[in-house]
């Protein structure tokens, strides 16, 4: 596990390799996008992976940051970075308004809730026209809004921040009462945890970096759209980087994110038709062969290579 | 004086069924109270309703005057009431001592809580700390059971069965350390079908039957008494 000092050395390099090495502006683009996608990834799985309570509905609170952030700088002119963060708030907010009361339903019952929270979002945003554009979207004003270039930076800052949270959850207090909520939320309350209270925390602070996000993603790209920001297909690419980076593993969700933005970047741009079928394929062999994703993987060779004869034993 | 935990009228239904019917009850402060009954009695039940886990259909239970009963499980905790669950219940991929971690960590606030490690070696559990709830046998899961409760600083400790399915030298045991648990100046309500483990441990003995509280005494006289009797030969005899 890479420890405190890894991971400040690791952002170091990151942040100033842009700088020293010779990097194609595409590549530096993407990368910057990747930082914020594993952040997305991480916040989604502090609800997913954490509490074990698995979101279909994620691109609603990243359509909710996009636009509230959009819409923040158009309207007051506010730096872009503090108006990613009223996003923010306002994605964890509105996560909670349907949260709250569907984080009582476990498990399956949770997902579908999602799914239609998901949807029902992105239908009011298609219609409220005068807030997100409709179908015609909504363009960032041009000053104040930050090149591609610069956002590596803050996507960089979004990673670490996201990371920090992840480390923050697992470690704290707080990390072994969701443990035991996810494990038996009966029992964890009969030991005095307040399952409704952490619950809300954790899907307000995974809302609200979704949203910032969202933000980031509406600076990108300049232009959005609701069909694009709310769209199903982003939830399930929430879930697609944890799955397949490791569900549960803090930090499982990170090696997802790049195996995610090179399958799309690289592979899909040519055959985008293959899309769905290829992601559904992944998620299956997953589930069936490495419940653990990567990580599991991972520890799977490094177990084999030092006791390959037991490696079925000790699993 | 007044009752440390007192049940007022308390009932709970399931559809038509009256798993707890009308029972009062009281239990003083350093008192161990039995509770028996046959199967079906309504005694866990009960204890789900003092511990906040289930709502009542009607009464309530106080402790000290404050309602424990008819909100949730972990705000009775939090006031001093913490229960074991009759089929153990640990966080299968939590550690022994995370398992104990969460009791301290969320239990009743204040200075009553006590060192974790501690309790895992006073419940017998110190070479355990760092195993998973799968490795240990069925009294030592029983014992961390006991242990997670502890470690939230009840002042009301609802122990389900914790004897039941051990062998006699591990009932022997727990009957000892149930006794220094309330020397610690813990108050105990015990359901229990172990009849010596009850009656040696009880100072006063509360029976159910269908839901109803058919005696309650010194645990010698509630033994000799013909309702508990009946209520025992008419469904299963008293197992030993
Ligand atoms: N959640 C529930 N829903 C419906 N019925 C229930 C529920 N919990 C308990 N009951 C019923 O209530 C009655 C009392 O059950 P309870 O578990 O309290 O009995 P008990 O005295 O603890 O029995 P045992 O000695 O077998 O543990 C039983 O008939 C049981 O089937
Ligand atoms: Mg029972």
């Amino acid at each position: 596990m890479i420890r405190a000092g890894g991971f400040l050395a690791a952002l170091v390099l990151l942040w100033i390799s842009p700088l020293v090495l010779p990097i194609s502006e595409y590549t530096h683009h993407i990368v910057g996008l990747t930082f914020m996608f594993m952040a997305a990834a991480l916040a989604w799985n502090w609800l997913g992976g954490f509490v074990g309570q698995i979101s279909f509905g994620h691109a609603a609170m990243f359509g909710v940051g996009g636009f509230v952030a959009a819409r923040v700088m158009l309207a007051t002119g506010l730096p872009f970075g503090l108006a990613w963060i009223v996003g923010g708030l306002a994605a964890g907010v509105f996560a909670l308004l349907w949260g709250h009361p569907t984080l009582r339903l476990r498990g399956p019952y949770f997902s579908i809730a999602t799914i239609g929270v998901g949807e029902a979002t992105r239908l009011g945003a298609t219609y409220w026209s005068g807030f997100t554009g409709g179908s015609s979207g909504l363009s960032l004003p041009l000053d104040g809004n930050p090149t591609k270039y610069e956002l590596y930076w803050y996507g960089l800052y979004l990673l670490a921040a996201a990371v920090a949270i992840s480390w923050w959850l697992r470690r704290s207090r707080i990390g072994l009462g969701l443990l035991a909520i996810k494990e038996d939320v009966e029992a964890a309350g009969d030991l005095g945890v307040n399952p409704v209270l952490y619950q809300d925390v954790v899907l307000f602070l995974s809302g609200a970096m979704v949203g910032v996000c969202g933000g980031f993603y509406a600076s990108y790209q300049a232009f959005i759209d609701p069909s694009d920001m709310f769209s199903f297909d982003r939830s399930i690419s929430l879930i697609l980087m944890a799955v397949i980076g490791g569900i549960g593993v803090a930090l499982g969700p990170l090696w997802g994110a790049v195996v995610f933005v090179i399958i799309q970047e690289f592979l899909l741009a040519s055959y985008s038709q293959f899309y769905l079928g290829l992601y559904g394929a992944l998620l299956v062999l997953i589930i069936l062969f490495e419940p653990l994703g990567l990580t599991g993987l991972a520890a799977r060779l490094a177990r084999f290579s030092r006791v390959a004869r037991f490696s079925r034993i000790t699993r | 004086m007044s009752a440390l935990l007192t049940g007022e009228g308390v009932s709970r239904h399931f559809g038509g069924l009256r798993a707890v019917d009308n029972v009062d009850f009281h239990l003083d402060e350093g008192e161990i109270l039995g509770l028996i009954g046959p199967n079906g009695a309504g005694k866990t039940t009960l204890f789900s309703v003092a511990a906040g886990s289930i709502k009542p259909t009607a009464g309530r239970v106080l402790l000290d005057g404050v309602p424990v009963s008819g909100r949730s499980a972990h705000r009775a905790v939090h006031l001093g009431v913490c229960r074991t669950h009759q089929i153990v219940r640990p966080f299968a991929r939590l550690t022994v001592l995370e398992n104990v971690l969460v009791g301290h960590h969320y239990g009743r606030p204040g200075d009553a809580r006590r060192d974790p490690r501690e309790i895992l070696g006073f419940i017998g559990l110190g070479d355990s700390t760092d195993r998973l709830p799968g490795e240990l046998t069925l009294a030592g899961r029983k014992r961390l059971e006991v242990a997670r409760a502890l470690a939230t600083g009840p002042r009301v400790l609802l122990l389900d069965e914790v004897v039941a399915g051990l062998n006699p030298v591990e009932a022997a045991a727990f009957v000892g350390l149930i006794r220094q648990i309330r020397d610690r100046g813990i108050a105990i309500i015990m359901i229990e079908h172990v009849m010596h483990a009850l009656m040696s441990l009880s100072d006063r003995v509360v029976v159910l039957d269908h839901g109803r509280k058919i005696a309650e005494g010194l645990p010698a006289d509630v033994a000799n008494d013909p309702l508990v009797i009946e209520a025992y030969l008419g469904t299963e005899t008293a197992g030993a």
